[in-house]
């Protein structure tokens, strides 16, 4: 049987070049690289490779604003077959709660779907609440943190990789997934995908098209209040070269600023 | 049939020129660049001279994301505790618009979405490999095993033309060729700009710097300019002239500059937002590959099409003439669908007759001035003295400015005879 496979995406700040505007206190967004978020890519990877494997099709579902257009294009030539970026100037400002809600709306929108997958969180917020929020919203069955899947008659496997050790769960579809973070290896966008992904594109869906009540979206549908928000003083480093005979030199200054202490032998 | 009719490797000033022109005229282009997005590799001092866009995006001025028109153009000569200044401030600029600073990080884009809007695909993130050929002609770009074809290609790779050194249709850089630049981005208020280089409005300042007192004999130029609310400030130095100061490193040379009694208080309290480093191709005409063969073209600074004075640094300028230029050429040899190196050999036509190759030819050789000795410690050490001596007042009888000169001159560690020379071939270089 053929497999209708969704995988959730999201475009993150680049997490190398992030930069908190000090003045607003937000992610100052206008020099920062957006990119797919690692966990996601695997998200995705695991789909293709299901797909490969038992057949059926894969669309990737984004919420975002228009520049989440590399994303989609950037799944699509990865190997996606369908790309559906959720849009809006009301979705925005979103927390957790709304966002979640409006993903599963427009999953909701699509035919059939057997298998959700999503990366484990985002690593611009790293909640890793949507995934499962969307599965409670569509009352589909969820496993987290997973590291690989297979499909057999209706079933997923899944290995879940806890603190303790490994977990091999086996759930009926449809079924949601959250995949670990480096869990496979993203296959290449080359340049004959990624031209055949920028001729074909992807669809846009608004609010009128999810049909939802403005209110439940975006800010006006988020529950969270943030109340204030503060940096982290970056504490005030220095380098220092001691040669190995001169480590009790060493001891004793660390012991002298506090950053050593004595204690009783026992 | 081919994939596209044309093919654009590289979206930086020169690629995106010829892809917004090729498509506008309706020509399917696909336009290939490694960065994404566009513009986040690339590096460069940061003012965009001349009017190039206008033939290529109309109302660019009021659309392109510029950060200040240059009315305030400044040449120093740095010594260890002296600047001097040649400072040129002009009115005239806010009518005759002539040169803006700008971030590539957002140029780049902005071009690159403007040849997406014209038609052209583009595609980022993925490197090309290498050329397809067909009985010796180039027929397309090889990736991962993939071939895309086109009816010819325009290399327009930046700096370091892999591709094209790879596919031996250009030599490899040699050293004498190249100079590595080295850039922060350092960012203030706007006000605090404003208020450090006595700016106005949207008026910019540009400045260039000769820093003759560099331990060693190592030649390094420095820049200096504003843009809106940060500065771009850094500098080139001559690989040949590096690597022959084994002990020197080039982050060096830049911490050196930045550490400058009279720059460090411009930069001063600053934030770096990036620090970069790149090749300056600096080889001028004597480095140039052919510029044209069959189904080929190569254009901006994968043709070492660049111009510097000391005065004025100049790249873009050149990279979008010459893209537009290649456009033009490929356009009429699509008329006759002939892209054989003879009909392309109209590009080469296009520039011996535009400012691109005219500069280049008429400044052969200028890299010898700027470079020189001369330029970078005699002349400042004199000029040092002269005015030391000038302002300097000990109470002792005023000396004619005659004497102050001759003065200098003896104490100026080079020889009168070739002092003359050499000032000489540098004002006719120049």
């Amino acid at each position: 049987m053929a497999l209708e496979i969704v995988v959730m995406v999201k475009q993150v700040p680049d997490s190398q070049e992030v930069v908190i505007d000090p003045v607003t206190m937000n992610l100052n967004r206008s020099l920062t690289r957006n990119v797919t978020n690692k966990a996601d890519e695997n998200a995705l990877e695991a789909a293709l490779q299901l797909r490969d494997e038992v057949g059926g099709h894969v669309t990737v579902v984004s919420m975002g604003p228009p520049q989440a257009e590399s994303t989609m294009i950037e799944c699509l030539a990865r190997g996606a077959d369908r790309a559906i970026l959720v849009s809006d100037r009301f979705f925005g400002g979103a927390d957790t709660y709304p966002t979640g809600l409006t993903v599963a709306s427009a999953i909701s929108k699509l035919e059939k779907v057997d298998v959700i997958f999503a990366g484990e969180e985002s690593s611009d917020s790293s909640t890793g609440h949507v995934g499962p929020g969307v599965a409670e919203f569509l009352g589909m069955e969820q496993a987290t943190y997973v590291s690989s899947v297979k499909y057999a008659d209706g079933f997923i496997i899944a290995e879940r990789e806890l603190e303790d050790g490994t977990e091999v769960i086996k759930m009926p579809t449809p079924v949601l997934l959250t995949i670990l973070l480096n869990a496979n290896v993203p296959r290449r966008q080359t340049l004959k995908r990624k031209i055949a992904a920028t001729k074909q594109g992807y669809e846009v869906w608004n609010l009128e098209k999810l049909g939802m009540p403005p209110e439940w979206v975006g800010v006006r549908g988020s529950p969270t209040i943030v109340r204030k928000m503060r940096p982290i003083k970056e504490k005030e480093r220095a380098a220092k070269r001691f040669e190995i005979d001169q480590i009790p030199d060493l001891v004793r200054e660390l012991f002298e600023i506090g950053a050593l202490k004595l204690e009783e032998m026992q | 049939m081919s994939d596209f009719d044309f093919i654009v490797v590289g979206a930086g000033p020169a690629g995106s020129s010829a892809a917004i022109r090729l498509a506008t005229a309706g020509s399917s282009v696909l336009l290939v660049e490694r960065a994404d997005p566009p513009g986040s590799k690339a590096v460069s001092g940061g003012i965009l001279w001349g009017r190039d866009l206008d033939g290529l995006i109309p109302d660019w001025e009021k659309s392109a994301p510029v950060e200040r028109y240059i009315d305030f153009k400044s040449t120093s000569f740095l010594t260890r505790d002296s600047k001097i200044s040649i400072d040129f401030r002009s009115k005239k600029f806010e009518e005759k618009k002539t040169g803006y600073s700008v971030l590539r990080a957002k140029l780049d884009q902005f071009l690159a979405l403007k040849a997406k809007a014209a038609g052209a695909t583009l595609v980022t993130g993925i490197t090309v490999d290498s050329l397809a050929r067909k009985e010796n002609r180039i027929v397309g770009v090889v990736q991962d095993g993939d071939t895309i074809t086109s009816d010819a290609v325009i290399l327009a790779e930046g700096a370091n033309p892999r591709v094209a050194i790879e596919s031996g249709l250009r030599e490899p850089l040699r050293d004498r060729d190249c100079a590595i630049g080295i850039k922060q981005i350092v960012k203030l208020s706007e006000a605090t700009v404003n208020e450090r280089f006595n700016l106005t409005g949207n008026s910019g300042y540009a400045g260039e710097f000769a820093l003759g007192y560099l331990e060693g004999g190592v030649r390094a130029g420095g820049f200096l300019y504003t843009n809106k609310d940060s500065l771009s400030i850094g500098v080139v130095i001559a690989m040949e002239n590096l690597r022959a100061n084994g002990s020197t490193y080039s982050y060096d040379i830049m911490e050196k500059f930045m550490e400058h009694p009279y720059v460090k208080p411009l930069v001063e309290g600053g934030r770096v937002q990036e620090y970069s480093a790149h090749l300056v191709p600096e080889g001028g005409i004597d480095s140039m590959p052919k510029l044209f063969g069959d189904g080929y073209l190569i254009a901006g600074d994968s043709a070492s099409m660049t111009f510097s004075n000391g005065m004025i640094i100049q790249g873009m300028n050149y990279a979008i003439a010459s893209g537009a230029m290649a456009a033009d050429s490929l356009l009429e040899a699509a008329k006759k669908k002939d892209f054989s190196g003879a009909a392309l050999s109209s590009y080469q036509d296009r520039l011996e007759h535009s400012q691109v190759l005219m500069d280049l030819r008429k400044f052969r050789g200028i890299d010898k001035v700027t470079w020189s000795r001369l330029v970078h410690e005699v002349a400042p050490g004199m000029m040092e003295n002269i005015l030391f001596s000038m302002f300097y007042e000990d109470g002792n009888p005023k000396k004619h400015l005659a004497e102050i000169i001759l003065g200098s001159l003896s104490k100026a560690n080079m020889k009168r005879s070739e002092l003359i020379m050499e000032t000489y071939r540098m004002l006719r270089r120049m």
